[in-house]
C-alpha cells in the first residue's frame, strides 16, 4: 500500500519528547497517533481531508514563549515540519480541550445509559480523559423530536450531533452519492437529507460506523445491546468478491452487527449495506439443523449417520453401475477455499470423477493454459489508474466497495469510460458512457484492437512480435461494423482505442456473469488481449480482468472446482463434464455443496436427476427438490480461507459458536470421503491449508501464519505456463 | 458644516451618476483607459505606492495582496468583489452600489487587467436588491460600451464581469465562506492554507477585494500613487467611508481622510449626540471591533491609532453609544447577532455563541448571578483563538471589551436584580 509513500521525504519531530519520524504532509495528529500519543478528536477521518471543524485536537507548538507565541493550533489542520516541538498536554492544551467538550455538552443529551453508543463513544471517552468534572451551564438545552428515520436502515437523535461533519463528509466525498447534508447554521445546525435525493447509497452504514457519538444508529442495532457485552472476531464480508475486511460482533448465539476492519489494500475502511446487514440468513431461526431424507417424496428428519451412509451407498451404487460418468459434483463460489479443496478431492479420489464444476462466468478452457480470467491488476493499483474502462460491469451493486474505489481513483484524476447496455449510478461521474446492446462488449474489444493495429498503436512485449498474420485477426472488426451496437460512433471508438493504447495505466474490467451473454463466448480473450497489446496487464495502475460474483469466485476456480485443472489449474487429462452438461441429464447423481441451481437452470432439470445431495444452510429451491438435505454452516461459524477478485486468500475466523445440528462442510466431506473409502487424516481446516500450500504451486507457502490477519495474494509464479495469446 | 472630501464618492450627488452618459461627462471610465494604457505590472505598482489597504476589515496594503496571486497555475485567475457587507454598523459598499455603481465596475476592470484576470465576479449582499439591479445595469451599460467583455476599448483584452447575489448569510462575507457560496455550496469557510491568492474560486489564483476597496482603484489610476498617498496619515494612506450610526443626529457615510479624529466625526459631521447627550463608548470599526470609552473620542481615526487604543479600524462603522444605552443590552443585541450568523462550522462559536447570548438574557432581564460575569469571559476566551474562522473572535469581541469597561454595569444588573436603564425608561415613561 505504502509504494508511493516510500518516495515521499521524511520529517522528524518531536511530540511530548518523543521523536517521531513521518513523511512530509502528514499532519501533528497523526504523527501523534504513529507515536503512540492519544490527541482527542472529532471530525478528523484518515480517509478525508483535514477540516478543523470541531476545535477538539489542540496542541502546543514551539515557541510557546511570547512575542511569537501563538494560541493552541489545531493539530489535524498543522502539517509536520522538521524539527517541529510539539506538546499534547500543556495547561494552555488541557483548557481548550476542556472548553470544546464543555461546548460540547451544553446541548448534548446526558443520556448515556440508554444511547446504544454509550461504551463506544468518543464524547464519553473524552469527557472522561480530558473534560471537565461538571458543567458551568446551567440553562436550557436544546431539544429535537427523537429519533428521525434519515434512511430506511438508520436513525438520526440530532439532539446527540456533535455536528463534526463526519457522515455528511463522506456520503458527499468518499461515496459521491444521495447522503446527508448539513442544514440550518450556527446553533440550529443539524445534519439531514436532502429532501429531492432520499438518503438511499448502499453505502450508507458507514456514518452509522463514523459517528463518534450515539446520533447515526441503525435500525437494527437500536437498543438491543451494549458494546461491552459483544464478542468482536475478525472475518471476511461474505457478500462479494471484494472481500472487505469485517469484524463480526455476537452476543449469545446471533451476530449483532458487523463493522469494518480497516484493510487499506482491500476495503480502504469502508462496507457497503449488503455486506454489512446481510448477516439475518446466519441469525435465521429457520436454517437447517438435522439432516433430511426424502422418503414417499417428502423430506424427513434423520441422524447424520442414517444421512450420510445413505449418500455414500447411493453414489457408489451410481458408480458401480453405470461408471464414474455418471456422477458429478457442483461445488461453491460461497464455500471456503479448504471445502472446495475437499469437494474436487472426494470427487476425483473418492469418486474417481471429474464432472466438477460451479456456476461461473464463461472463460476459455483452463487446461489450454490461456487464463485470462484473473485480474491482472490489484484493489490499490486502482487508486492511480490514469483511465478505468467498465465494460458491461456495474460495481455499485455488484462488487459495491470496489465502486468506492473507483471514485478514488476518479478524484485522483483519473478518467472513466462506462460501456453498460443499463444505466448505472456511476455514469454520472463518468467522462464517456456508451449504452451498448447486451453481448458487444467482446465485438468492441475486438474492435479496439482493430484500431491499435491499424493505427500502429501496439505497446509493449507484444508490440515487436506483431506478423503480418496476426495483424489481419482483427481485420474485419472495424469499428464502423460494432459502432451501431455499441451505441458510439466508429469515431469514437477509435478514440478511446487510442485513449487506452496511449494511457499510463489503464484498468479494464467486465463482470464476470457479462461473459455469459452470447455475443461474449471471447470476452474474457480478447479483453485480456487488448490489455496486452496496449501493455496495460502488468504495467503499475493498470490491470486487466473479471469482477468476480462471490466471495470465493476466485477461490472455488483455484481449488480446480473445474472439470479440465486440478487445484493451481494444473490440467488433467480427460476433462469431466461441466456445469451445463451435468445438469443438462449428463449425470444421474448429483452432489452440490454449497451451490443454488435451481437459480440458473430449469428446476425440473433437477427432478430428473436419480440422486440428488445438497449441503446447504437454509430450504433452498434447489435443496427442496433433493433426496438428501445435509445442514450446514456459516461462514462465521467455521474457519477457513476464501480469495478475493485480486487473488487475496483472506482467512475467516469462527464468530459464532456452530449451530447445533449442523456442520461445517469440510466435516461434512471428511464423513462422507471416510465412508467412500478414502483414509483422511484432516483434523481442521487448517491442515487441508497445509496441504494446499504445500501441494498446490500456485497458493505455496500461503499457510495460516503467512497469511495473518489481512491475507495474502497468490503470484502469477505459481501458474503452471506462461500466458500466452490463444 | 465641515466638508467631506470626495474620493471614492467623488459626484455621488450628480443627478444620474448612476447612468453610464453622466459618469462618462464626469470622467467616467477614463481611469479605465488610462489602465488599459499601461502594462498590468505598471497599473499593478501604483496601487501598490499608493499605499491602499483594504477596507473590507483587515486592512491588508492591496497592492502587495495583487502582488502574491500565484504565478503560472494551470487555472484561470479571478477577481472577486466583496460587496457582502453584512457588518452591523456598516452601509457603505450598499451606497456606492446603489449610487456609483459604475465606479466599482470600473475599479473591477482596472483591477482585473491589472492582476491578469479575465473573470470577475462582484458578489452582493442578497438583501441589497437595489444595490444588485443598479450594478447589473451598470454591467450591462458597460459591456453595450465596449468597457467590459470581448476586446475592451479596442484593447485586445477581455474582462467579463458578474454579479452573484449572496443567500443572506453574514459568514460569506468571509473571503472563504464568500468563495465556497460562489461556488454554489454551502457558505462555510475554507482552511487556509491554501490562502485565494494561490486557490480560490474553483482553485484558481484569486483576488478578492472590498468594494470600497475596488471602487477607490479608479481615483488612483486616474490622479496617480503619489496624489493618493498624500492623503490621509503616513501610514494610513487615503480617505475612508465613516459609516457612522447610533444616537447621533445626522447618522451616515462621510468620506473623510484617514486621520480625522472620532470626535470630529461624530460632532461636527454627525451633528453630536442626540438631545446633547454624552457619549459612554463607540465603536470604531463595526460590531466585531472592541468597543472604546468616551476619552478616546480624540484619537486620530486610523489603522495604528485605533489599535494602540486597543481596537481596530476595522471597516470603519462607527456605532455612539450614548450615556443612557445599557451595555448589557447593547452586547445582547450584538451577541444575538453572532449566535445568529455563527456558520455552525466549530464547536466553540456555534455552541458558545448559544450560551453566551442565554447568559447575556439572564442578567439583562436581572437574573443573572455574579459569577455570570467572570463565566462570559471565560466562555470569550474558550471561543477566542480557539475559533475556525475570525467570527468566532468577533463574537467574543463586544463582551470582553464591555467587560473590561463597564463591568460596573453588568454588576447592577446582578445587585439591582433588573436592568437600570430599562428601570429608568420606564420611570421616565411614567411622568409624562
Ligand atoms: C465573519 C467575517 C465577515 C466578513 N464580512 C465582510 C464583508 O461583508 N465585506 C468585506 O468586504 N469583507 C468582509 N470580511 C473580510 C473579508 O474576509 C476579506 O478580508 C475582505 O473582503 C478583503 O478585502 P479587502 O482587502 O479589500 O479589505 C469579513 C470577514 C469575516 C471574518
Ligand atoms: S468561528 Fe466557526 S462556527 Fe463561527 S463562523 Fe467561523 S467557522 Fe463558523
Amino acid at each position: 500500500m505504502s509504494q508511493e509513500s516510500s518516495n515521499v521525504p521524511q520529517v522528524t519531530l518531536t511530540i511530548d519528547g518523543r521523536s517521531v519520524t513521518v513523511p512530509q504532509g502528514t499532519v501533528v495528529w497523526k504523527a501523534a497517533q504513529l507515536a503512540g500519543i492519544e490527541i482527542p478528536i472529532y471530525c478528523y477521518h484518515p480517509k478525508m481531508p483535514p477540516l478543523g471543524a470541531c476545535r477538539m485536537c489542540f496542541v502546543e507548538i514551539e515557541p510557546m514563549q511570547p512575542p511569537v507565541a501563538k494560541p493552541p493550533q489545531t493539530a489535524c489542520t498543522t502539517e509536520v515540519r522538521e524539527g517541529m516541538v510539539v506538546h499534547t498536554d500543556t495547561p494552555l492544551v488541557q483548557k481548550a480541550r476542556k472548553g470544546t467538550l464543555e461546548f460540547l455538552l451544553i446541548n448534548h443529551p446526558l443520556d448515556c445509559p440508554i444511547c446504544d453508543k454509550g461504551g463506544e463513544c468518543d464524547l464519553q471517552d473524552f469527557t472522561l480523559r480530558y473534560g471537565p468534572g461538571a458543567s458551568r451551564f446551567d440553562l436550557e438545552k436544546r431539544h429535537f423530536q427523537k429519533p428521525i428515520s434519515v434512511s430506511e436502515n438508520i436513525l438520526l437523535d440530532r439532539e446527540r450531533c456533535i455536528a463534526c461533519q463526519r457522515c455528511v463528509r463522506f456520503t458527499q466525498e468518499i461515496a459521491q452519492d444521495n447522503g446527508l447534508i448539513m442544514l440550518q447554521r450556527g446553533f440550529r445546525t443539524e445534519v439531514g437529507v436532502d429532501p429531492n435525493a432520499p438518503f438511499d447509497s448502499i453505502f450508507s452504514g458507514n456514518v452509522v460506523e463514523m459517528c463518534p457519538v450515539g446520533a447515526l444508529t441503525a435500525k437494527s442495532y437500536r437498543f438491543v445491546t451494549r458494546p461491552w457485552e459483544l464478542r468482536r472476531t475478525p472475518s471476511v464480508c461474505p457478500g462479494c468478491a471484494v472481500g472487505c475486511n469485517v469484524r463480526v460482533d455476537v452476543r449469545v448465539d446471533r451476530i449483532l452487527r458487523l463493522t469494518s476492519r480497516t484493510n487499506d489494500d482491500i476495503d480502504d475502511g469502508w462496507l457497503c449495506d449488503r455486506g454489512r446487514w446481510g448477516y439475518e440468513p446466519v441469525n435465521d431461526p429457520a436454517r437447517l439443523r438435522v439432516p433430511l431424507v426424502r422418503r414417499n417424496g417428502e423430506l424427513h428428519e434423520t441422524t447424520w449417520d442414517a444421512a450420510l451412509d445413505l449418500v455414500a451407498e447411493k453414489l457408489k451404487a451410481t458408480v458401480v453401475q453405470y461408471g464414474s460418468q455418471a456422477v458429478g459434483g457442483i461445488g461453491s463460489t460461497h464455500t471456503t477455499n479448504e471445502e472446495n479443496y475437499l469437494f474436487q478431492k472426494a470427487l476425483r479420489e473418492g469418486l474417481k470423477t471429474n464432472n466438477i464444476d460451479h456456476y461461473h462466468g464463461r472463460f476459455p478452457a483452463a487446461s489450454q493454459g490461456a487464463m485470462p480470467w484473473v485480474f491482472t491488476g490489484t484493489i490499490t493499483g486502482i487508486d492511480h489508474a490514469a483511465h478505468i474502462v467498465l465494460l458491461g460491469a456495474d460495481p455499485y451493486t455488484r462488487q459495491p466497495v470496489l465502486d468506492l474505489r473507483i471514485k478514488k481513483a476518479l478524484r485522483n484524476g483519473a478518467k472513466l469510460t462506462v460501456i453498460n447496455p443499463e444505466p448505472a449510478r456511476i455514469d454520472r461521474l463518468a467522462a464517456r458512457v456508451w449504452r451498448n446492446t447486451p453481448g458487444s462488449e467482446a465485438a468492441l474489444a475486438r474492435a479496439l484492437m482493430h484500431v491499435v493495429l491499424a493505427e500502429n498503436l501496439a505497446r509493449g512485449d507484444m508490440a515487436a512480435g506483431i506478423t503480418p498474420d496476426y495483424r489481419s485477426r482483427f481485420q474485419n472488426d472495424t469499428p464502423e461494423r460494432v459502432a451501431a451496437t455499441i451505441g458510439a460512433t466508429a469515431d469514437d471508438i477509435r478514440a478511446l482505442a487510442r485513449e487506452i493504447a496511449g494511457s499510463d495505466g489503464a484498468v479494464i474490467l467486465y463482470d464476470e456473469m457479462t461473459t455469459r451473454q452470447p455475443g461474449n463466448e471471447t470476452l474474457a480473450a480478447d479483453a485480456f488481449e487488448l490489455a496486452l497489446l496496449t501493455d496495460h496487464v502488468t504495467r503499475p495502475h493498470a490491470g486487466v480482468g473479471p469482477l468476480w460474483e462471490d466471495a470465493n469466485s476466485l477461490g472455488a476456480r483455484d481449488m480446480g472446482v473445474l472439470p479440465d485443472v486440478a487445484p493451481g489449474y494444473r490440467p488433467i487429462k480427460s476433462p469431466g463434464m461441466d456445469y451445463d452438461a451435468m445438469l443438462g441429464g449428463g449425470v444421474r447423481a448429483l452432489w452440490v455443496m454449497g451451490a443454488n441451481p435451481a437459480r440458473h437452470v430449469d428446476p425440473a432439470l433437477l427432478d430428473k436427476l436419480d440422486f440428488l445431495v445438497v449441503q446447504e444452510m437454509a430450504m433452498t429451491e434447489t435443496a427442496k427438490r433433493a433426496d438428501v438435505v445435509l445442514p450446514a454452516l456459516s461462514y462465521a461459524e467455521k474457519i477457513g480461507t476464501v480469495t478475493n477478485l485480486e487473488r487475496c486468500v483472506q482467512p475467516l475466523r469462527r464468530a459464532l459458536t456452530p449451530l447445533p445440528g449442523a456442520r461445517a462442510d469440510w466435516e461434512i466431506l471428511r464423513a462422507l470421503a471416510t465412508r467412500l473409502g478414502l483414509n483422511w487424516a484432516y483434523r481442521s481446516p487448517a491442515d487441508v491449508l497445509t496441504e494446499i500450500a504445500s501441494a498446490v504451486p500456485l497458493y505455496a507457502g500461503l499457510t495460516r501464519v503467512a497469511l495473518g490477519d489481512q491475507g495474502k495474494r497468490w503470484s502469477f509464479a505459481g501458474m503452471p505456463e506462461v500466458v500466452e495469446v490463444r | 458644516m465641515a466638508e467631506q472630501m470626495r474620493v471614492v464618492t467623488k459626484d455621488i450627488d450628480v443627478p444620474g451618476i448612476d447612468t453610464l452618459a453622466v459618469y462618462e461627462q464626469h470622467g467616467g471610465y477614463q481611469a479605465l483607459r488610462k489602465a488599459l494604457g499601461m502594462e498590468p505590472a505598471a497599473v499593478l505598482e501604483e496601487v501598490k505606492a499608493s499605499g491602499l489597504r483594504g477596507r473590507g476589515g483587515a486592512g491588508f496594503p492591496t497592492g502587495m495582496k495583487w502582488s502574491l496571486l500565484a504565478k503560472g497555475s494551470p487555472k484561470p485567475t479571478y477577481v472577486v468583489c466583496n460587496s457582502d457587507e453584512s457588518e452591523p454598523g456598516t452601509f457603505k459598499d450598499r451606497m456606492l452600489m446603489e449610487k456609483l455603481p459604475h465606479r466599482l465596475v470600473e475599479g473591477v476592470l482596472i483591477s482585473a487587467y491589472a492582476t491578469g484576470a479575465k473573470q470577475a465576479f462582484i458578489y452582493i449582499r442578497g438583501e441589497l436588491a437595489l444595490a444588485a439591479r443598479q450594478v447589473m445595469r451598470a454591467i450591462d451599460e458597460a459591456y453595450a460600451a465596449g468597457y467590459a467583455g470581448k476586446n475592451i476599448m479596442g484593447s485586445g483584452h477581455d474582462i467579463d464581469v458578474m454579479v452573484h447575489r449572496g443567500a443572506g448569510a453574514y459568514i460569506c462575507g468571509e473571503e472563504t465562506a464568500l468563495l465556497e457560496s460562489l461556488e454554489g455550496k454551502r457558505g462555510y469557510p475554507r482552511l487556509k492554507p491554501p490562502f485565494p491568492a494561490v486557490a480560490g474560486l474553483y482553485g484558481g489564483p484569486t483576488v478578492i477585494n472590498n468594494c470600497e476597496t475596488l471602487s477607490t482603484v479608479p481615483a488612483i489610476i486616474a490622479n496617480g500613487a503619489a496624489w493618493y498617498a498624500a492623503i490621509g496619515t503616513e501610514k494610513s494612506k487615503g480617505t475612508r467611508i465613516f459609516c457612522l450610526s447610533g444616537l447621533v443626529n445626522r447618522p451616515g457615510n462621510y468620506e473623510l481622510p484617514i486621520g480625522t479624529t472620532f470626535r470630529t466625526l461624530i460632532e461636527e459631521f454627525g451633528g453630536g449626540v442626540i438631545g446633547g447627550k454624552q457619549v459612554k463608548a463607540f465603536i470604531p470599526g463595526g460590531s466585531s471591533t472592541p468597543m472604546l470609552p468616551a476619552d478616546k473620542l480624540d484619537i486620530s481615526a486610523d489603522y495604528e491609532s485605533v489599535a494602540a487604543a486597543g481596537s481596530m479600524f476595522g471597516a470603519a462603522g462607527v456605532i455612539v453609544l450614548d450615556e443612557d444605552t445599557c451595555i448589557v443590552g447593547a452586547v445582547l443585541r450584538m451577541t444575538e447577532f453572532y449566535r445568529d450568523e455563527s456558520c455552525g462550522k466549530c464547536t466553540p462559536c456555534r455552541e458558545g455563541t448559544f450560551w453566551l447570548v442565554q447568559l447575556l438574557e439572564r442578567l439583562e432581564a436581572g437574573h443573572g448571578r455574579a459569577e455570570d460575569i467572570d463565566l462570559l469571559n471565560d466562555i470569550c476566551d474558550n471561543i477566542s483563538g480557539k475559533s475556525f474562522c475570525p467570527l468566532g473572535d468577533a463574537a467574543a469581541t463586544p463582551i470582553v471589551s464591555s467587560i473590561k469597561l463597564f463591568r460596573d454595569e453588568y454588576i447592577a444588573h446582578v445587585t439591582q436584580g433588573r436592568c437600570p436603564f430599562r428601570a429608568r425608561e420606564l420611570a421616565t415613561a411614567g411622568n409624562h
